[in-house]
């Protein structure tokens, strides 16, 4: 290797979007990948090893697809960022590039703007399944000998030629390419040359297309210090130069250098027949058609959430309940017997519970994406986003939201108007996740009978669905309401490309999925089990030994009053509880929410929730279950469990009144706080670093918890 | 008077015609990076569901444009 053994050789993976990059990249490293977080921007960017025949290993960093280096979008911007960046940590010793075959000439820009800063480089030209369809035939010694690059023919999806495009990286690593270019592809005007000359002057910036690059990006490129800046600014002004202008100039000029090449090199040019793509939009994409197809999936795609989600739901709960009481048999009573099973097992099983439910809809939601279809549907609804202060870009992150807003916000990144990318931001935790879930069912199923309304719907699917549909106003309302607050003049793109339609590749969908439900696990999972062992903590000691003085009070109460040995139990757990320090709490608060219609109880689990709303049930079933094990816990199946914790909730009363707590209005009123509120301390956290500000996390924790308590206040009056 | 080009939102559906140049410089940067230039061939597919947006086709590749960006293209007649 030409940098010894000490330093691992970098290769970066570049095309534009749509060029095949994250199959080759699947291609190249098999399983040995991972997300990581890179240094200097705030985005996740996959990278893997490739191990060569030697032994030799090298780093391969899949960056995200860009048309050029003149970014409009941040994740655009970290490729350019990037490569205008030599002493980044990142930066790349070579780069393969992925271009699509039966696009050469539109793919070729960006791979000329990168020989022009002099990185070492390879061309891989992907054939889709469809190359052979359009009958394109390219003379790749030619168009390697016109570019001054290696060529080679990969297949992404059959992994033909892999090993080939290996050999090449290896020569290119050893720095015994057959082909280097060392004259730039792109003649600077005489304007651009002097420009250049006094970015080289004040910067000592080498590569004269780097310090071109610098002069066009200097307002926003991270690595710049201010006095730089100051100097750039300095610079572009007295030079009068026009930064768009040139790009565009630019641009033209490289497609007149090598459209030739082109030309020259294919040898026949693919034709583009009326393809099944075309037909497919024309029913897709159609204008009464397409918007009906769009719901008819999103309806299905919730509904397979439900349907294929409950065979393993009903396993995860029934292994935990069986390890819980062979824990609970196994080991001597106390207060570690009940830390494992009632704290840290009632954790673990509140984060793998989501598992099946997370992975099916980022499955559906990958294989939209990896078919073209979400492209289509961006398109289509651009329009109705942009009312709301979005873009069309905007429906993946909303769609995502239903699975869980993390990943969603993430995926914001392709927008490139700020202020459409924030309002995206803003809304999309609205959008009922998949943690939500849980908590509307065990309080639809406690308040809301299962009648059939007009002998037509059940009020219980009724009120559930309307809870989506209060997430999906609550969106569009408060976009609507930003976007008349906000204003920007910073320009908008919609220009999305609609690729072909093509089978999903299921590798890639596989990893896709299986990336996103790890993250959820290991990132919700700690604050959940976090959550739950401290709530196991806050509700089994008090200050002082109020908790035991409570249970002696308890205690006695009951024998003045005789009350069988299960009454006396629940007596006895619920003045424990009420004396230990959970119970404080809600005490505490109970002021604040009893408009609401919620006892201190309830005040626990808002409180919990507010870390990560799936503690809910679990609190709940601490809060309700706890002390009263029955004798035949084994036997009880895991409905009947339920309906126990059910019949408890049912039966619990104000103290100062003795009235129900569980009314419809209760219920309803929490029901819509836990649709409308912010509970999720994830969410806060990638809010903050996708905005670079904790300013925004807290305008969007404020807004959402006074507009979820407002709005539960009124679901309330209304009602009680 | 007598216009001496069109844009891309007075293409009928299925009818064709050649760019000449952009109205914005902004949306000729994105556009020319996506392999929308002067001389290639712009054929109109159809607009969005609910108007505001159209779907093209550039040398076979499809895009969809919003009406501000469609209409920065300047068609020949």
């Amino acid at each position: 290797m030409t940098r010894g053994d000490a330093q691992t050789y970098k290769i970066a993976l570049v095309g534009n979007p749509n060029s095949g990059k994250s199959t080759i990249f699947n291609q190249l490293t098999g399983l040995r990948q991972k997300t990581g977080n890179f240094p200097g921007v705030t985005v996740d960017i996959k990278s893997g090893k490739i191990r060569f025949a030697g032994g030799i290993e090298a780093i391969l960093t899949d960056l995200p697809g860009t048309y050029s280096l003149y970014p409009t979008s941040s994740d655009e911007k970290i490729v350019a960022a990037l490569l205008t960046h030599p002493a980044h940590a990142n930066f790349p010793d070579g780069i393969v590039y992925i271009a699509d075959t039966n696009h050469l000439e539109k793919h070729l820009l960006l791979l000329t703007q990168i020989m022009d800063l002099g990185i070492p480089i390879l061309l891989a030209l992907n054939m889709s399944d469809t190359a052979a369809e359009l009958g394109i035939k390219v003379n790749i010694i030619r168009l390697s000998e016109r570019l001054g690059v290696p060529v080679v023919f990969v297949s992404g999806r059959t992994g033909e030629n892999i090993d080939r495009l290996q050999a090449e990286l290896e020569k290119m690593m050893l720095g015994t390419q057959a082909i280097h270019k060392t004259a730039a592809f792109y003649t600077p005007t005489e304007a651009e040359k002097q420009l250049v000359e006094a970015v080289q002057l004040n910067l000592g910036t080498e590569n004269p297309y780097r310090a071109l690059l610098i002069a066009h990006h200097y307002q926003w490129l991270p690595f710049l210090q201010h006095s730089e800046r100051e100097t750039l600014a300095a610079i572009v002004e007295t030079k009068h130069f026009q930064s768009l202008r040139a790009q565009v100039d630019e641009t033209l000029d490289r497609f007149d250098r090598f459209t030739p090449f082109v030309q020259e090199s294919v040898q026949e040019a693919p034709t583009f027949p009326n393809t099944t793509t075309d037909r497919l939009d024309a029913l897709l994409t159609h204008r009464i058609g397409g918007p009906l197809i769009f719901f008819a999936v999103m309806l299905l795609m919730f509904q397979a959430i439900f349907d294929w989600s409950v065979y393993p739901m009903d396993w995860i709960e029934t292994g935990f309940s069986w390890l819980n009481d062979g824990l609970k048999a196994a080991l001597p009573a106390g207060w570690f017997s009940d830390l494992l099973t009632d704290g840290i097992l009632a954790g673990l099983s509140g984060i793998l519970i989501f598992i099946p439910q997370i992975a099916i809809l980022f499955l559906l939601i990958t294989i939209l994406e990896e078919v073209g279809y979400m492209s289509r549907v961006v398109f289509m609804f651009d329009k109705t986003m942009r009312r709301a202060g979005m873009n069309g870009r905007s429906v993946i992150s909303l769609i995502g939201g239903g699975a869980c807003a993390v990943p969603a916000i993430m995926s914001s990144r392709t927008i490139g108007n700020w202020q459409e990318r924030l309002i995206t931001i803003m809304v999309t935790p609205f959008i009922s996740c998949s943690a939500r879930i849980p908590v509307y069912l065990v309080l639809i199923g406690l308040a809301v009978p299962a009648v059939k309304i007009g002998g037509l719907i059940n009020a219980q699917t009724l009120v559930f669905a309307s809870m989506y549909a209060l997430g999906v106003i609550a969106a569009f309302a408060s976009g609507w309401a930003m976007k008349k607050w906000l204003r920007t003049r910073e320009p908008s793109f919609l220009a999305i490309e609609l690729p072909e339609y093509r089978m999903p590749d299921w590798k890639n969908v596989a990893l896709t999925v299986w990336e996103k439900v790890a993250a959820f696990v290991w990132g919700a999972g700690k604050i959940i089990l976090f959550v739950s062992i401290a709530l196991w903590g806050l509700s089994r000691f008090g200050p002082g030994n109020a908790v035991e003085t409570a249970e002696n009070t308890a205690r006695e109460k009951a024998q003045t009053t005789q009350l069988s040995t299960s009454e006396t139990e629940d007596l006895i757990a619920h003045h424990r509880l009420e004396a230990s320090y959970a119970g404080q709490m809600g005490k505490f608060i109970e002021p604040a929410i009893r408009p609401l219609g919620y006892d201190w109880k309830i005040g626990i689990a808002l409180l919990t929730s507010f870390a990560a709303r799936e503690v809910f049930t679990g609190t709940l079933a601490v809060l309700y279950n706890m002390g009263s094990a029955e004798p035949d816990i084994s036997s009880r199946t895991d409905n009947q469990a339920k309906v126990t914790m059910r019949a408890k909730m049912r039966e619990e009363t104000f103290s100062d009144n003795g009235k129900p707590v569980y009314t419809l209005a209760t219920a309803l009123s929490l029901l819509v706080f836990y649709a409308l509120a912010l509970q999720c301390m994830s969410t806060i956290a990638v809010v903050k670093r996708e905005t670079g500000s904790w300013k925004w996390a807290l305008f969007q924790f404020t807004f959402m918890s006074a507009l979820a308590y407002v709005v539960a206040w009124l679901v309330y009056l209304l009602f009680s | 008077m007598l216009r001496r080009y069109k844009t891309v939102p007075d293409l009928k559906a299925h009818e064709s015609a050649a760019a000449i140049s952009f109205v914005d410089p902004a949306l000729a940067c994105k556009l020319t990076a996506m392999g929308v230039r002067p001389g290639a061939v712009i054929e109109m597919i159809r607009k969005a569901p609910f108007g505001k947006a159209y779907y093209i086709k550039v040398d076979g590749i499809r895009l969809a444009l919003r009406e501000e960006e469609a209409f920065s293209i300047l068609l020949e007649i």
